[in-house]
Parts: C-alpha cells; structure tokens; sequence
C-alpha cells in the first residue's frame, strides 16, 4: 500500500576513531551531534546508543513545552528552546507538530498563587508571555473545568503561559536523526558503552559492546544512566537521584482540552494529543529505582486526580500506561560541564522530567561546547561545581514536589 | 512501583510507610576537617547504583526507627547483604 520504505538514516560499521563520541541516542545526543555536524562541521561523529535512538526518555515523555519557569539563569534557555520549535521544523524540514496550546498551571491556595505571581514576573521579565488568570477565566480557557467549591483542593487562580504546547517527541528524534546522518554522523545502535579510558586526565578511548573507540571528546548524554556512567566508567559521582516516572492516556475522546494544563496540589497535569487521547501524567516513584513499572497506586490516583479538576472525564478509560526514568538533581536544573574534571569529557545531564523541552536548543549549545572547548555564556550557570560553590538554581518543580530530597 | 521493606522492629512492610533517606555514605564531615568540597560530596553526590546498593531509609508512618538495608535498584527487591553471602533476594 505504501510501497517501499526508505531508511531515515543508514547503518555504517562502526569505525575505530571518532572525533567525538555521544553516548546516547536520546534527544540531547542527537541534537547534540547535529549541531557539531551542522554549525561545525565536525561530521566524524559517532552516537552510540545500547537499545535503539528514541528508547530513554526522549520516546517516553509527554511532549509539554513551555519557557515559565522561574529562575534568571534558566528562562534564557527555555525562552530560545521554545522559539526553537518552528525553525528547527523548517530546518530539519521533517514535521515535528508544534501545538502552541498554551500551558496553564493552577493554584489551589493563597500560597500557590503567591508562588506563580513570582513565577510570572520573573518570565514577564524575560520577555515571555505568562500571566496571572482568575478562576472565571481558568474556565473560559478550560470549561471543563470544575471552578467551584466543591473539591477538596478548589482553584483560586492560575498562570497561563500562551506560548507553549506540544511537540510530536518521536518526531524530534527522527528529525534529528535523519538530519545528523544526512551531515555524516554515525549512529550506532545496539550498542553499549561499557567503559571510558582517560590517560593523564584526558579522555582517549571508549570501550563498546562492539569494540573500542578511540576519541579526545565524550559527551555523556546517557539520560537516566548517566550517573551511574559517570560513577561506574569514570568513578565521578554526580548529585543525581534516579526516579521512574509514570505517565497513561486514555481512549480518544473529541476536543475538549485545547491546552495543557496542570495541577500541583492534585499531582496531575494532561494535554489532549492531536489523536484526541488525554495524555496524563505526574506520578514519580519517592524512591530511586530503574525499573520503569507502572503501578495500579498511580493509576487509581491519576483517574481520582482528572475527575475531580474535570468531572466530565467520569468513566472514561485509560488505554496505555508507561513510565520511564528522571535523573533528577536537587535545584531542579540541569548539569552542563565540559572538560571538568576531565580533559575532553562532557556532560549534558540531569534534564529530570524537563528535558525534552529545550533539547534541541541545548545540543546547539553542547556543540559549541564541545568544537571549541569555551563553555557558551548561556551554559555557564549550570556547570557542575555549582553544587560545591552552594549556587544551587532554586527552579521550582512544574508540578510535583516528588524527589527524594524532600 | 510496589516495594516492601523489612523494618528492623515492625518487619515486613508496605514502603509507602517509609520514607528513602539516601545512599549510604561517608561519615558526616568533621567540622574542623569542613571543606566545601566534602560537604558537597556527603549532602549531594550519589554513585545512582544501577544494582545492589546500601541505603537508609525510615519507618515514618510506624515506629520511626531508621535502619540501612540493601536493595537492588533494577527491580525494586530488598536483598542480603551481597558481602555476606552473594545478592540471594531475601526469602
Ligand atoms: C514519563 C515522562 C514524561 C516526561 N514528560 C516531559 C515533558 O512533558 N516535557 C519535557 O520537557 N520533558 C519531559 N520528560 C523528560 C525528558 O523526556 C527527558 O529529560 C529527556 O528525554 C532527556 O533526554 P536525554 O537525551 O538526556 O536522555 P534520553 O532521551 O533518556 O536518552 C538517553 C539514551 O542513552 C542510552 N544509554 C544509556 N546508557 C547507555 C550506554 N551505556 N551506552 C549507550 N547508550 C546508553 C539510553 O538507551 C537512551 O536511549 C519526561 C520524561 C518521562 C520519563
Ligand atoms: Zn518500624
């Protein structure tokens, strides 16, 4: 019916020296390797990846995108990565379907509310679209929504951030996959790193299923595993705790949910997918663990926690459930370094339950990074000595207060 | 995810009675040894195990007593001591 298929990207032995090699064919990988291909030509590239590109997070989340976060240091980022999206699609000229429904987070409390004023100014600030709404126009943008008083946790208000939506995650890894190949870059899958090499604290090689690698330059971008890369391949431990976290959709329903929104106090947030489905998600494990189960605790929370924010999605069925893992860090904020402490080893992690948002973005970045050895002025807020020098960020989590550390 | 958690007083146990407290690690700094380094590695830095690790945790929503168990991370089990006798799960 469809007649014959093309590869998006084709297979190449893999060689026995790169100039750069990405552990990980996630999202920050790949983007990772387009970008140094792309902006600097640094096509011997290999990305190896243990399953196959798309299996970690990047093919697991649930595609929220939005720049209101709160700190100084992380709304420059988040701001480019959204405005990213349209030219990124252009770019790649593959459909990544952007859907900038808009983003609306609620407060149930004079605190909560409090919490978002801050919240708002300080992306108003930035130049980015977000406001305070009362509950009457929380129900014009959602009337599904039940404004009364008669849940346990009513809505006293929210912050509607226009801008932002959703993007087709599978998309995005086979854009960038497609693209990076296309420059030149190798992707490898089936393969594992299994061990990093440093001779005088310089990388030199890395070791894989199929062989080993010789390389002046790594970027860990191993998702849920990069800390434990990071402890087990080079000894370094890094202030990460490993969570699974849940997410479902139910059967598709017509339009009823045109933005996304999302609930601190009920531990819930949901979009309607352009398929119709309600895509639902918050629940993370309190615990460290890698095993990516689904639990019948959350689903029961999760179908207590919709109906009561919008009643009219009583006896509507949950069809899939999946979870996957957040490397989660204390401040809520991402770890970019890069020749510390080690020559040629670079880390692009601890993006938790966040990351999709501005990974392409931040590839740009991590490549400029990693062709010229200067750390991008964007970037330098994130390095990883923050945590010894006490600059933790104080991101607030966009709407679990889920994490070992509280 | 289901777990349940051998408490030294209560026994076995449901772990959502219990809260994680953290990778076992090394001892508090001393306070005339304080670098900011040390601090850092004994507040923040985890080795994220994929496997067998020592950790702690509480029986908050019972007795409260703190205690380290072992458990392996890829599947949620609590395990013997592994320099004891090898990871055996726990019968
Ligand atoms: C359920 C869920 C919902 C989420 N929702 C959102 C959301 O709405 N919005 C948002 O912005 N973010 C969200 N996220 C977070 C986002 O998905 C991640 O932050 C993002 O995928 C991180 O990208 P990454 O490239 O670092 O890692 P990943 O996409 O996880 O990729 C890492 C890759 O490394 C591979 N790998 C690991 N170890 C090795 C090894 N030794 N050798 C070779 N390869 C290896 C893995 O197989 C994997 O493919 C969600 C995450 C989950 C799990
Ligand atoms: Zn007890």
């Amino acid at each position: 019916m469809f007649g014959k298929f093309k590869r998006l990207w084709a297979k190449q032995p893999l060689k026995k020296s790169y100039d750069a090699v990405i552990i990980g064919g996630g999202l920050h990988g790949l983007a990772t390797a387009f970008f140094l291909a792309r902006n600097y030509a640094m096509t011997d590239v290999a990305v190896i990846e243990k399953r196959y590109i798309g299996y970690g997070g990047a093919g697991r989340n649930t595609a929220i995108v939005r720049a209101n976060q709160r700190t100084q240091e992380n709304l420059p980022l988040y701001k480019e990565g959204l405005d990213f999206w349209p030219i990124l699609t252009k770019e790649l000229d593959f459909n990544l379907m952007f859907y900038n429904c808009g983003n609306l987070n609620l407060a149930h409390s004079e605190a909560a509310l409090k919490a978002l004023r801050l919240q708002v100014t300080s992306a108003q600030f930035h130049g980015i679209n977000s406001q305070l709404v009362d509950p009457k126009e929380c129900k014009a943008l959602i009337p599904a929504l039940d404004i009364s008083d008669r849940p346990t946790y009513p809505i006293f208000g929210g912050m509607y951030h226009p801008p932002g939506g959703i993007v087709r995650h599978d998309a995005v890894v086979w854009g960038l996959a497609k693209g990076a190949a296309k420059l030149g870059v190798h992707i490898h899958q089936q393969t594992e790193v299994t061990g990093i090499e440093v001779e005088n604290q310089k990388i030199v090689s890395v070791d894989t299923s199929n062989g080993k690698i010789s390389t002046p330059r790594v970027l860990n971008a191993a998702g849920g595993y990069s800390a434990a890369v990071s402890y087990h391949m080079l000894g370094i431990r890094l202030p990460i705790s490993v969570l699974t976290i849940q997410a479902m959709v139910t059967h598709p329903l017509k339009p009823l949910l045109n933005h996304v929104v999302s609930s601190g106090a009920y531990h819930v947030y949901a979009n309607q997918t352009l398929k119709g489905e309600i895509a639902t998600g918050s629940h993370m494990d309190p615990w460290p663990n890698y095993t990516t189960q689904t639990s019948a605790y959350y689903i029961k929370h999760q179908a207590e926690a919709l109906t009561k924010l919008m009643p009219c999605l009583k006896g509507v069925k949950f069809m899939r459930s999946w979870a996957g893992l957040a490397d989660m860090t204390p401040d809520m904020a991402p770890i970019m370094d890069g020749n510390y402490p080690l020559e040629g080893y670079y880390m692009d992690c601890g993006w938790g339950y966040f990351g999709f948002k501005s990974s392409a973005v931040t590839g740009k970045y991590m490549a400029q990074f990693m062709a010229t050895g200067e750390c991008p002025d964007i970037l330098k807020p994130f390095e990883l000595r923050r945590f010894e020098h006490h600059r933790l960020m104080g991101e607030t989590p966009a709407v679990v207060e889920y994490s070992p550390n509280n | 995810m289901s777990l349940t958690i051998t408490c030294p007083i209560c026994g076995k146990r449901n772990g959502y009675e219990f809260r994680y407290g953290g990778e076992d690690k090394e001892k508090r700094p001393e306070e005339d040894m304080f670098t900011s380094r040390a601090w850092c590695s004994y507040v923040h830095m985890n080795k994220s195990v994929a496997g067998t690790q020592k950790e702690w945790w509480c029986h908050k929503d019972g007795c409260g007593a703190w205690f380290a168990i072992y458990r392996d991370t890829t599947t949620n089990l609590e395990v013997s001591d592994p320099n004891e006798d090898g990871s055996k799960a726990k019968a």
